[in-house]
């Protein structure tokens, strides 16, 4: 039996692997003080600027927008989250600095400004006050006298000049920073200690997101050698931020504690947020272990968003004594454009009717009430969540087979003996490339809806990176995948003709279109916000017109579940939240805090066996556009 | 050539006197029968429609629109929604469903519940529906049917290559020998679940393919029998008197050597079958087998280990496996038994 025996041979390949990981850090597992350092270089001068800002400069401030943190707030407590791997270094530039856990650094690290998350209007964070040049592409900074590093010095000019100089350097060996603050950020002009001007390289539309620099304490890093990436993989680097790393253990846990006297706890946006005392990640490598942690009271929030656990696994008793609260929080942030990209280089899809009708074969709704549970949302288009860059006018073509029938009828085509649409030698049979295993009962149950409506799908699922070149290389007929987001719609990359009929660009669809060129060009162009807004609108009808793009779902929500001890404001996040227990992002996070007296409680009702009635919160402050839920 | 000669029958005789491995071979092929049939058995398609005087035996062959029994659209007809329309009506129409009308890939889904759901007499899913609401025994059926087809193709292809290439390494022997003596050592080192793995990664591996990849690499440990047979054919007094009257090798081997150890090859063959059932299931359970939505055993498998509170799934599937591969065993060892040149060896 030559198959079962490479079959063994494959687990004990990965037994072995798998002892060899554990024993290597059993030596390691004394825990490591951080230490605080002692400041031993001398602080990065910039050279002062002969002439003065520009006179007639408007400085702007925002003291008004609405705060989101609750005025019922009180400090205290420590939140035990779970992290799957312990990072390979505090580093937050160079290799291996690219983990999930670096975001928890990087939050305690504040910028210049920052953008308010249910207004998006600019908020101050390092900068009191701020103007834009006329050039459009300079900004001017006031900075907080107040600001202080973490090791008590003061955040100057200087130290946004030294952000330049830091990550241009070859030393960090970071090649995207390098290439970013070059191409991207000219210079950075110091006036004084506490004012300065940020130059972008060119005139562009939301300048404020581009300039928004942080700065880089130079009296820690000093001047780089080519040992940096080696001498600072575990040094404690001074922030800005509400907390910093106190304690870790390598491949165990890292402690993060609260400044005790931290420069900003009063400022307009940042009072009564960042509440707990201490935040301790553990490393806990398994998934459903995080659970059971869970469970017992040793992490304290957990996300439940899969319907498996929203609707299964939290049928325990911690949530139905009502120890644990459930949340199902709706938000209005970016969406993923998820859904399926037809190729248009296909003679299939090159008639418009035949992409008409294969949107109106698709039975999304279906999947969504069946497989999905209800849980998901219809995307309308590919730009939902971008404000008022969204159409809200838009929706997506729904299942209808009457439909289907008008456009292959007027496309000429007509029902084969097997009930598929066929034109000539052609039946209206396509694959779908796919790669997420757990995406075929969602495409099983589209296949056979397809199938009724004359359509017939393929399902070709390959290994995400096979699937991902094939379609990069344009050879799929429909491509089933999501794009991630970014803060302004983008689509020169997705639907500019530049891009179309060459491999390994973002125009997976092959939309070549002369009106849609110039609307995208004209919007790239623009600096101006309302009219970009209205050109962002335009090209998603014209991408909607096209018809080139079946958007499917959405999940507009977080769901998790915590403990009752835990408390948060009313409504309990932003706009943009996707996890309610976010500790440290200076944006939207640390807005919730811990209860002591309901801790108590809690604790003595569990020891007694008092219940309490199960609690699930569903908040839908912020959905948007879809009356019927 | 092939006509049964004495010793063949009483071979066969002796086979069908070993009840066990008999029974098991009736049933066998029973159950290949009834895969066969699958179509008349389990599927949405009705056996008999009688509309308006007239018969429609809609099972094989083209779609039957639903306008053509007056039903509003040109989508297959729903038969187990007309064979309820029919009955409402009375009016002398009807339609005769399988008594499992569930085709592999449709879903069922009821109202208010999620699938997958337990056995229901009511709804005729007989063992219940997988995790995307679709008939488990039609899906053991037709899996059965694939795996089955799938095994005995492997069979035949990989033993006419690894046979021939036996018998040539073992009657031309030397150089030939020793070279693909060489060449095999290697091939056999390849190890085909990454093969398969890696290339199911770039491509969907279609019937086909998979056959084509299992064969390239399977027929390698087919030949060493046969090399060690033929060695010692060659030298008997037949072959010699062959050769002597001017016969090719190519009819030494073929018409004089393989039917007198053809016995050998036999009595391999049904664990072979075992062996191609396992191998297509093993690589469905892995997700690298045939691409979805065929029904296969490895994927229900799979199904019931995710999600053992669906006891159905698990137990179908494991019960399916359990007794088929009892079955192809019991037939290998009556038939190792059968042809055993000793007669009174026993077997545990």
């Amino acid at each position: 039996m030559k198959f079962m025996t490479n079959l063994l041979l494959v687990i004990l390949t990965l037994l072995m692997a798998l002892t060899v990981a554990c024993s290597s850090d059993k030596d390691k597992n004394k825990a490591e003080k951080a230490e605080p350092l002692l400041v031993v270089n001398a602080p990065y001068r910039a050279p002062i600027s002969k002439t003065g800002p520009p006179e007639n400069l408007k400085w702007l401030t925002n003291e008004s927008d609405p705060v989101f943190a609750s005025p019922e707030a009180v400090k205290g407590g420590t939140l035990h989250l779970a992290i799957t791997d312990f990072p390979l270094t505090f580093r937050v530039v160079g290799p291996d600095s690219n983990s999930s856990f670096r975001s928890a650094i990087l939050d305690n690290q504040l910028s210049l400004i920052s953008v308010h998350p249910n207004t998006e209007n600019i908020i101050p964070e390092l900068a009191t006050h701020w103007a834009f040049g006329d050039d459009k592409k300079t900004m001017y900074f006031k900075l907080n006298k107040n600001a202080r590093w973490s090791d008590g010095m003061p955040v100057t000019a200087h130290d946004f000049a030294y952000t330049l100089e830091f990550m241009r350097s070859k030393h960090i060996v970071a090649p995207w920073y390098n290439d970013y603050y070059t191409q991207e950020i000219d210079r950075v002009i110091v006036y004084d200690d506490y004012t300065l001007a940020v130059v972008a390289t060119k005139a562009q539309p939301d300048l404020h997101l581009r300039v928004a620099l942080a700065p880089t304490p130079s009296h820690f890093y000093g001047k780089l050698n080519e040992h940096f990436v080696e001498d600072y993989n575990w040094k404690i680097a001074p922030n800005t931020g509400p907390y910093q790393i106190a304690d870790f253990q390598k491949g165990k846990y890292v402690e993060f504690t609260r400044k005790k006297d931290w420069w900003g706890k009063d400022l307009h946006y940042f009072k009564n947020r960042f509440n707990v005392d201490r935040v301790v990640y553990t490393v806990i490598r398994d998934y459903s272990m995080i659970w059971e942690y869970f469970k017992k009271a040793q992490i304290d929030a957990f996300g439940i968003t899969i319907p498996d656990f929203w609707y299964n696994k939290t049928d325990t008793p911690v949530v139905n004594n009502g120890y644990v609260h459930k949340i199902w929080f709706f938000n209005d942030t970016q969406r993923s454009a998820t859904g399926m990209w037809l190729n248009q280089d296909k003679p299939i899809f090159a008639d418009q009717n035949v992409r008409y009708a294969f949107a109106h074969a698709m039975n999304i709704q279906k999947v969504i009430d069946t497989v999905l549970r209800g849980d998901y949302y219809r995307l309308e288009q590919g730009f939902v969540g971008y404000g008022a860059y969204t159409n809200e006018d838009i929706r997506a073509r729904r299942y209808d087979l009457e439909k289907v029938e008008s456009y292959m009828k007027q496309a000429g085509w007509k029902r084969g003996p097997d009930g598929i649409w066929e034109k000539g030698d052609t039946r209206f049979s396509v694959d779908v490339t796919y790669s997420n295993e757990e995406h075929t009962p969602r495409l099983v149950v589209l296949k056979e809806e397809a199938k009724k409506a004359g359509v017939e799908l393929n399902l070709r699922q390959l290994d995400p990176a096979a699937a991902f070149k094939q379609i990069l290389e344009k050879k799929h007929d429909v491509a089933w995948m999501g794009w991630s987001t970014s803060l302004r719609p983008q689509y020169w990359e997705h639907f500019h003709s530049v891009n179309a009929h060459k491999p390994q660009t973002n125009n997976i669809t092959n939309t070549d279109d002369p009106e849609m060129d110039r609307l995208i060009e004209t919007y790239r162009n623009s600096l101006d916000e309302k009219e970009r807004e209205a050109l962002s609108r335009q090209i998603q009808a014209k991408v909607h017109q096209i018809g080139c793009f079946v958007p499917t779902f959405m999940v507009p929500y977080v769901r998790q579940a915590y403990w009752r001890w835990w408390r948060l404001p009313h409504p309990p996040g932003t706009k943009h939240t996707e996890d309610l227990f976010d500790p440290f992002s200076d944006v939207l996070g640390g807005l919730f805090w811990f209860d002591q007296a309901l801790y108590d409680e809690t604790q003595q009702a569990m020891k007694d066996g008092v219940t309490f009635p199960p609690v699930t919160i569903v908040d839908k402050t912020y959905l948007t556009g879809r009356d019927d839920q | 050539m092939m006509a049964i000669s004495p010793l063949t029958r009483k071979k066969i005789n002796r086979f069908k006197s070993i009840s066990r491995g008999y029974i098991s071979l009736l049933l066998f092929c029973g159950l290949i029968l009834l895969s066969l049939l699958a179509e008349v058995l389990i599927s949405n398609r009705a056996v008999i429609v009688h509309y308006q005087g007239r018969f429609y035996f809609p099972t094989y062959g083209d779609i039957i629109p639903g306008t053509t029994f007056g039903l509003g659209y040109e989508y297959e007809t729903d038969y187990r929604q007309l064979a309820r329309r029919f009955k409402a009506a009375s009016a002398g129409d009807w339609v005769l469903m399988p008594p499992v009308p569930w085709n592999p890939y449709e879903n069922d889904f009821i109202d208010g519940e999620y699938p997958p759901s337990p056995p229901s007499f009511d709804r005729k899913h007989y063992l219940g529906t997988d995790t995307s609401g679709r008939d488990v025994l039609a899906r053991l059926m037709y899996g059965f049917r694939i795996a089955v087809f799938f095994s005995f193709a492997l069979l035949v292809v990989t033993y006419t290559i690894g046979v021939a290439m036996g018998s040539a390494m073992g009657y031309w022997g030397g150089k030939f020998d020793l070279f693909v003596q060489r060449v095999i050592e290697i091939w056999s080192n390849v190890p085909l679940l990454y093969v398969i793995i890696i290339i199911s990664s770039v491509m969907v591996p279609s019937f086909f393919i998979l056959l084509l990849i299992m064969v390239v690499f399977g027929w390698a440990s087919r030949t060493w029998i046969m090399r060690t047979v033929t060695y010692k054919e060659k030298e008997r007094e037949y072959v010699l008197a062959a050769r002597s009257l001017g016969a090719s090798d190519a009819r030494i081997i073929f018409s004089h050597i393989i039917p007198n150890t053809v016995s050998i090859i036999v009595t391999f063959a049904p664990f072979s079958v075992a062996e191609g059932i396992i191998a297509l299931t093993s690589l469905d359970y892995l997700g690298f087998g045939l691409p979805s939505p065929t029904p296969s055993w490895g994927e229900l498998l799979h199904q019931g280990w995710t999600n053992l509170s669906a006891w159905w799934i698990v137990c179908s599937v494991v019960v399916a496996m359990v007794v088929t591969l009892t079955l192809v065993t019991f037939i290998g060892e009556a038939v190792r038994e059968a042809f055993d040149p000793r007669m009174h060896t026993v077997y545990e």
